[in-house]
């Protein structure tokens, strides 16, 4: 037999196998270790090596998020210190409806006129529900006291911002095979609920509603309008997002000197320090991978 | 030479009988044959519903269930100090010498192994299961391992994989770590008496029905194996959450008369599964030995299995077909077990087992890894925690606040009750000779036989 041969060769030249049929193997104790131990392991098998500038080109979409939540923060306490009226807030409103549309057309392939009409049309609807409804949201927390509601909001807004999808939008877009994900779900939902609640702060329901509106536009379509620009040019993105950044800077700095301090040094930390700290500790870095390593399926599992 | 010094020995782990899989049945069949070799051997484990106490099993086999109850995964509740008090009293009411330790994640088994190096026991510890490095869940785990295995005298893995990854998950030296493989019974998994009928060709698979065990890969390999051969017949044996899914796939494409599932198998079921089968099937992501392959092996089947974790090393290449864990390469690997088919012989495929893996031989094994415990030297308890401090720049320090506490726990519990005043437990023999052929069985609730 040819198995038998090859045995009876091993037992006269016994050579250590890596094997664990067989007891011990002869000659070697059971704690041997030869050369061929950890030959399989694989290190950093899939570390990307990245540098500063594109580092830093990519947190950018980071700042321009924070700038724009900013400036929502900003709007509403204009509006709560009565210096923005109804009228010109409906304005902007419209002005931002206007402007999303525009960019989308712009830049989107797929955008067919049918396409748009349904976007209309669903617009529509999400309007009117909202002249409805802005009543219940203008008596909704009258009996809670202005610091609670600012301090939930605050915190609304922080968690909004620790949860926020910054890779994408967070509204599924016609076509798109990509899902939102939980978190960037609950990150919407949050800051939904912000905006009620600064909301039902407001003197009038036409207040509300145009409040209401004007937070939900930023908060659904910014990121979809964003990232189709950044799709669409990277220069444009950045030199868009660098300009949002100034104007914030400047219009906080007319506001508020601490808010103004806070948000210069955040923005500094995001686009500078944090995309130094990442190259600086990427020689930390240290992947281990090996056949005891669970195998990855190749497929989908459909559940 | 010391060869012939008898231990006594105290096994510890969650996983013990009644709960059946690798880990129990390698805790049970190695201390039936260290029994055989004349060392002593005590079972400590958790309370199993209302199986707690002091029982006995085949051949005189002590187990301590402590009433402390599983919180998860058959894992009891990490109380770090809490052990120590019956853990001692065991270890002094049995006269152990060593304590040996099971599974990385039987939080028993740590802390038992803890205290007993707080004590000044010599500790063996033997790791069954593999682990990544990437996942929350790993790095965790691998934390815990290093704390206990940095202390060890000896540690012992299933299989050279096995041993790989331990080294690197708790950086010990690889000459502390031994390679013992697990064993079959062969005289319980014995082939059937007479020749299966060759015109149908039937595939065994006998595995919990989760994800780690491939049951999605088992999802998309059984339609296009039934699509590809008309003899072709699947058994499925196992229960799990991924069962919904395989019936699902076998309404999807009619296979009602060619795949059938068994819902969960008693283990004592298992080999009558097994042999009304040709090939056996195993789809397992991670692996870091497998006994349900020598089991099948032993039973005379053709294995086709995923090359993962340590399953290349547990048979010779003849007796196993090894496929990529993706559905089209281990299509190829059945067809290609299909055409190996009428070469085997069962009969003789066992034989051959017999002589490759048996429970005395790793008995005899793990009886050197003892020996090599015992002459590990006494070391102060400075000496141990400067050995802690290099765990890590936190983990360290925490380790080492840990092993004090311990310490001042002992000294206390010392101090509270001496260790004159716990009563020895008397010794049982049993006469060896008449049960040196008998097969073993789990004597259910049995008393001292």
């Amino acid at each position: 037999m040819e198995i038998g041969g090859e045995e009876n060769s091993l037992l006269m030249h016994p050579k250590w196998r890596k094997v664990a049929y067989g007891g011990m193997q002869r000659g070697f104790n059971d704690n041997h270790t030869d050369d061929s131990f950890l030959e399989d392991m694989v290190t950093n098998a899939n570390v990307v090596q990245r540098d500063l500038v594109k580092v830093m080109q990519d947190s950018i979409s980071i700042s321009q998020y924070l700038c724009i939540v900013a400036l929502v923060v900003l709007v509403w306490s204009y509006t709560l210190g009565s210096n923005i009226n109804c009228n010109s807030l409906l304005l902007l409103d419209l002005l931002l409806l206007g402007l999303g549309f525009l960019v989308l057309l712009l830049t989107g392939e797929m955008i067919s006129l049918n396409l748009l009409l349904h976007y209309i049309l669903n617009i529509t609807y999400f309007v009117t529900g909202l002249y409805a409804l802005s009543p219940i949201y203008h008596t909704l927390t009258r009996s809670i006291s202005s610091d609670s509601i600012w301090a939930l909001t605050v915190l609304l807004l922080l968690v909004h911002l620790f949860l926020h999808d910054y890779t994408g939008c967070t509204v599924k877009v016609q076509g798109s095979r990509k899902n939102p994900t939980l978190r960037s779900n609950i990150s919407l939902n949050t800051s939904i609920i912000a905006s009620v609640l600064i909301a039902s702060r407001l003197p009038s329901r036409h207040h509300v509603f145009a409040i209401v509106l004007f937070s939900l536009q930023v908060f659904l379509f910014a990121p979809l309008v964003t990232s189709c620009i950044k799709r669409h040019s990277f220069r444009l993105h950045t030199w868009l997002s660098v300009g949002l950044m100034l104007a914030t800077l400047v219009l906080f700095f007319q506001l508020n000197w601490f808010l103004f301090c806070l948000l210069f040094s955040l923005l500094v930390f995001v686009t500078v320090v944090c995309p130094y700290w990442l190259i600086k500790i990427q020689k930390y870095k240290f992947e281990i991978n090996g056949p005891w390593d669970e195998a990855k399926l190749c497929f989908d599992i459909r559940d | 030479m010391m060869g012939h010094q008898k231990h006594r020995i105290l096994m510890v782990s969650d996983f013990f009988y009644p709960n059946f899989g690798g880990v129990e049945n390698h805790i049970y069949y190695l201390s039936q044959c260290l029994l055989k070799l004349g060392h002593k051997v005590v079972v400590m484990t958790h309370a199993y519903g209302n199986r707690s106490g002091v029982r006995y099993m085949t051949s005189g086999l002590k187990v301590y269930y402590v009433p402390w109850n599983p919180f998860l995964m058959q894992c009891t509740l990490p109380t770090f100090c809490g052990t120590l008090p019956i853990v001692r009293t065991i270890l002094i009411r049995e006269k152990i010498s060593l304590v040996h330790g099971h599974q990385a994640f039987s939080t028993l088994c740590h802390e038992a192994l803890m205290h007993a190096r707080t004590m000044g026991y010599k500790v063996v510890f033997t790791d069954h299961s593999l682990y990544g490095f990437s996942d929350m869940g790993s790095i965790h785990m691998n934390k815990v391992l290093q704390f206990t295995l940095a202390d060890v005298s000896q540690a012992i893995c299933v299989s050279h994989t096995s041993k790989e990854n331990t080294v690197l998950r708790s950086g010990l030296p690889p000459e502390k770590v031994f390679v013992i493989p697990n064993a079959v019974d062969t005289a319980m998994f014995k082939p059937a008496a007479e020749r299966l009928k060759d015109n149908q060709i039937v595939i065994v698979v006998i595995s919990r029905l989760v994800y780690r065990k491939g049951a999605d890969l088992l999802v998309e390999v059984i339609p296009e194996v039934c699509r590809q051969h008309h003899n072709v017949r699947f058994i499925v044996g196992g229960d799990g959450p991924k069962r919904v899914r395989l019936e699902e796939m076998r309404e999807k494409h009619s296979l009602q008369d060619r795949v059938e599932m068994l819902g969960a198998v008693p283990h004592a079921q298992v080999r009558s599964v097994l042999i009304s089968g040709h090939v056996f099937l195993n789809c397992s992501l991670t692996e870091a030995f497998c006994i349900a392959i020598l089991e099948a092996a032993s039973c005379g089947l053709l294995t086709v299995s995923t090359r993962v974790g340590g399953v290349p090393e547990v048979l010779p290449d003849d007796m196993i077909v090894l496929a990529e864990p993706d559905p089209s390469n281990l299509v190829q690997g059945i067809n290609k077990a299909i055409i190996m088919l009428p070469k085997i012989d069962p009969q003789a495929m066992h034989l051959r087992m017999k002589s490759l893996y048996s429970w005395h031989d790793v008995a005899k094994r793990t009886e050197r890894v003892y020996d090599c415990a015992m002459r590990c030297s006494d070391q102060s308890l400075l000496e141990r925690l400067s050995r802690y401090l290099t765990c890590g720049a936190w983990a360290g320090k925490l380790f080492c606040l840990v092993m004090i506490i311990d310490y001042l726990f002992w000294c206390l519990v010392k101090l509270w009750q001496p260790a004159e005043e716990i009563e020895a437990a008397p010794d049982v023999t049993l006469s060896q000779q008449h049960c040196e052929e008998t097969p073993w069985n789990f004597n259910e609730d049995g008393s001292v036989r």
